[in-house]
């Protein structure tokens, strides 16, 4: 009972404290704040029950995150794609039925939830809705959790130049879809102002090692 | 090799404050001398600035921080309960004496009884199972200890395997008003330890509120389970002598804690007075 009492206070004190955090990569990751706080309690929960794997010394928000996009690929997607064949099947259902369904049917949820889905169809939502998966979780791991290229490289289980590639091409589609945004705060004068940048980079041209590579054979060369 | 080459790369991994020391210096010095790597630097750090940005996610509600703490509690709970699970598994096939107790415990619902009703004294002594003081008396001279500072009883005796009597104590401060001795038991359930107490109250005038909680007749003896927080306790009254047990312990379950209160030799020497 004491051991079972340590083990919760301890969590408490070195993961709980990372819940916005886990939350706002969740959120970004699910673009849906219903299912992201689904994603983090099962992460969570996840964590608690294997609290005794985690290193102590070790970065406990890097194992946190891991576990959260690990539960994200693995289950909330085939969660979703499942939910999504049966809202089909049972709207198919509904106008089979000829049942006059309301419209919104955020009007039979609470009116805190019904406010919350609202509250998250914004422009950056919709942007992020566009990326694949591995994409869209190497950005929110670096611009929205900061981690380093090596961290995100360990928990995505990829090397560092597919990390630069992901986050690369990642980061350019985000960057088109949010031109209004960026209209909007300032940052550029017009929708039409393009960054006159029309390469498109590939995993072959965005990687720190193979430019390290290169760079040193280089000076080989040279001396 | 020059590095508008590779300014795709070096000014993402610039941004992103991944360059070491000496490939900064160098990129800072090429920025310093070429406008066009330094206006595609710019543009990605402009770019840059508006995702992150746009990206900052609320934190996460009150609402569900509370769901989770609700779910790491029930998951506690689980826990415990698996641990008591294990212990069970250990316990029930543990010689004929609980497999016969099982088999003549029998639920009644009696008046008094109710499915969650706990006596106050049956709460004090709960409490007293997280206390751990020192004994005064330890081993095999509890009992003439207990005899002679006490009253003319006998620490109950465990006969299932694995249970030693370790000591016990005087409450300086008794029982609802009656004075009360303290026996401490060690159960072995394999590695683990598990604790349980028996307390002996004495000079009773009624049942006092251990008759409350579940009825189960052993015989023609009934004994009462209370639930104390989730601390189970067993209480038994000897009428004769005014007399009142009360045992707990808080890592077994309360029929776990019920099948060893009846194979003491407590109750075996009450039914044959009967």
């Amino acid at each position: 009972m004491l051991a079972a009492r340590e083990k919760r206070a301890e969590f408490e004190r070195q993961a709980l404290v990372h819940t916005d955090a886990l939350f706002g990569a969740a959120y970004r990751l699910t673009r849906n704040a219903r299912d992201a706080e689904d994603l983090v309690q099962d992460s969570l929960l996840r964590a608690y029950r294997f609290w005794d794997s985690f290193e102590q010394d070790s970065n406990c928000k890097a194992w946190l995150l891991r576990i959260v996009t690990n539960t994200f690929i693995n289950e909330y997607q085939r969660k979703k794609r499942s939910r999504e064949v049966l809202d089909a099947a049972s709207a198919e259902q509904d106008a089979t039925d000829g049942v006059l369904m309301h419209a919104d049917a955020t009007d039979r949820q609470s009116p805190e939830r019904a406010l919350l889905d609202r509250s998250v169809s914004d422009d950056v939502q919709r942007a992020l809705e566009g990326l694949p998966d591995d994409f869209r979780t190497a950005v929110v791991l670096c611009d929205v959790q900061g981690l380093s290229y090596k961290e995100i490289a360990d928990i995505m289980q990829t090397p560092v130049g597919t990390v630069m590639s992901r986050l690369f091409r990642g980061r350019k589609l985000l960057a088109a879809s949010l031109r209004e945004f960026a209209v909007a705060e300032g940052y550029v004068k017009s929708a039409d102002d393009k960054a006159p940048d029309g390469k498109a980079a590939d995993d072959e041209t965005i990687d720190l090692a193979k430019y390290r590579a290169a760079r040193s054979a280089h000076e080989g060369s040279n001396s | 090799m020059t590095l508008c080459h590779s300014i795709d790369t070096l000014s993402m991994a610039f941004l992103d404050d991944e360059l070491a020391a000496e490939e900064r210096r160098e990129l800072e010095l090429h920025l310093h001398d070429c406008a066009g790597c330094r206006d595609h630097v710019e543009r990605e750090r402009t770019d840059l600035t508006v995702l992150r940005k746009a990206l900052v996610a609320p934190p996460a509600g009150a609402l569900l921080k509370a769901r989770i703490a609700r779910a790491l509690d029930a998951e506690d709970a689980a826990a415990a309960r698996r641990h008591r699970g294990r212990v069970s598994q250990w316990l029930l096939p543990g010689g004929a004496i609980a497999a016969a107790a099982a088999a003549i415990l029998v639920f009644v619902g009696l008046g008094t009884s109710s499915p969650h009703g706990t006596s106050p004294i049956a709460r004090d002594v709960a409490k007293q199972e997280t206390h751990s003081l020192p004994f005064e008396v330890q081993g095999a001279s509890t009992g003439p200890w207990l005899r002679a500072n006490f009253a003319p009883v006998e620490p109950p005796q465990f006969t299932e395997p694995g249970i030693a009597l370790l000591g016990g104590r005087l409450l300086p401060n008794g029982i609802a008003n009656h004075d009360a001795a303290l026996l401490s038991y060690l159960v072995s359930i394999g590695a683990n330890r598990v604790t349980l107490i028996a307390v002996v109250l004495k000079d009773l005038r009624n049942t006092e509120g251990l008759d409350e909680g579940q009825a189960y007749r052993v015989g023609d003896l009934i004994l009462h389970v209370h639930d104390v927080d989730g601390v189970p306790a067993v209480t038994y009254v000897d009428p004769a002598r005014n007399i009142g047990y009360v045992f707990a312990s808080e890592r077994l379950t309360a029929s776990e804690l019920l099948r060893l209160v009846v194979s003491t030799d407590l109750i075996a020497r009450a039914r044959q007075t009967r």
